[in-house]
């Protein structure tokens, strides 16, 4: 009995410390695979962008809210850290980029909210914006062709979404692989990916 | 005014005088209403000029959603944080200026809490009146590489209209933005009705 017992605590140590050890190695292939797939400038290049301002469309939508996300599309982006550089339109330095991106934004749908409404009743007076993203090579290729939403629900002022949608586009461009476009792209010539999958 | 004056007139007798002294009255006022007038417009196109406003994005180095001063000295507008240096865009690069109407909530986070604590949804009976509207500027300008850029300040409801008129009167274009900030203050009301 005297001897069973540290026994058995050793044995839950030893098998503790065997998950533990199985467990770190796990998590270390998985940051390293992370990397690997976040590390663009394994393909030699990266890709810069200019961000285009946004266009309204059909729709009636406050210049405010078109700034806003033209505003918020370049700090997001820049914080992907995706591109190498990001530019504004009309930026001269642009044109003395070899690998250039542009980013088009068209609206295609939006729904005004009220932050009145939206702290009365809870459930309505959502601000709601469906923005059309392609990401366009300098002779005309889609490179990546996104349906993005953004909405304000609950709390925040009805220019938050302007801010929802950006993070939305920029957690979609940080998703598809753009260095392994830009690799098969250099390699074929050819229109190669349209990644126009709707979010 | 002239009543008085003329009932005093009256008294004293002098009844012959009565129409001349309503002219003569008239003439002066609106004398002094002249003198009073063209130095004040002599001042505006000069003199330095500045409103309370909340930066909402879009100017360099500046923290969103930050209170301060936006002005406008030599030909230059500027907002400054509260002890913090200005930030500033030249006039001359702004290219179009927009004027909206946005309503928002007041009182920030405590009230919030304070109305999330409400008991018996007494929070959203406050909601119903804890709003304020606000007049939103839209500037768009250019750096010196000629990227466009944007930026948004709120102002107090009228005074938006104040600072369009200051920077109209120090050259910045108006054809394009004075338009659509029409169409777009319209629009931003018609959706805050919905």
């Amino acid at each position: 009995m005297r001897t069973s017992k540290p026994n058995s605590w050793t044995f839950c140590l030893a098998a503790f410390v065997t998950i533990a050890v199985a467990l770190s190695g796990r998590l270390a292939g998985q940051t390293a695979a992370v990397k690997s797939f976040d590390g663009s400038s394994a393909f030699g290049t990266q890709w810069s962008v200019q961000v285009e301002r946004i266009d309204p469309g059909q729709l009636d939508l406050a210049h405010s809210f078109q700034v806003a996300i033209y505003e918020n599309f370049l700090d997001e982006l820049n914080k992907t850290k995706r591109f190498k550089y990001v530019f504004r339109e009309g930026d001269s330095r642009a044109s003395e980029i070899p690998d250039l991106l542009i980013l088009k934004t068209m609206v295609v749908k939006y729904t005004p909210g009220s932050e009145t409404q939206r702290a009365v009743t809870t459930v309505s007076g959502a601000t709601k914006l469906a923005v059309r993203s392609q990401l366009v090579t300098r002779d005309g290729r889609i490179v990546l062709e996104r349906t993005v939403n953004g909405n304000v629900r609950f709390f925040g002022s009805n220019l938050r979404v302007t801010h929802n949608l950006a993070r939305n586009i920029a957690k979609a461009i940080k998703q598809s692989n753009v260095a392994m476009v830009r690799a098969s792209y250099r390699d074929t010539q050819q229109p190669t990916l349209n990644a126009g999958g709707t979010q | 005014m002239y009543r008085l004056f003329v009932l005093r007139n009256d008294k004293s007798g002098c009844s012959g005088g009565r129409p001349l002294i309503s002219l003569w009255a008239l003439v002066l006022c609106s004398g002094i209403g002249a003198l009073a007038q063209s130095p004040a417009a002599q001042l505006n196109a000069n003199a330095p000029f500045s409103v309370r406003a909340t930066h909402v994005l879009g100017l360099p180095n500046t923290k969103n959603n930050s209170n301060g001063t936006l002005s406008i000295q030599n030909n230059a507008l500027r907002f400054q944080k509260h002890g913090n240096p200005d930030a500033q865009v030249n006039i001359a690069s702004v290219r179009a200026l927009f004027l909206g109407e946005e309503s928002k909530q007041v009182g920030g986070l405590p009230v919030k809490l304070g109305k999330a604590a409400a008991p018996y949804g007494g929070g959203r009976v406050v909601s119903l009146f804890a709003h304020k509207k606000y007049d939103t500027l839209t500037l768009e300008y250019v750096d010196s590489d000629g990227g466009v850029h944007g930026a948004i300040f709120e102002v107090t409801k009228g005074q938006g209209e104040v600072v369009r008129n200051e920077l109209v009167a120090r050259g910045v274009s108006s054809s394009f933005g004075e338009d659509q900030a029409t169409k777009q203050s319209t629009s931003e009301v018609t959706h805050a009705n919905k």
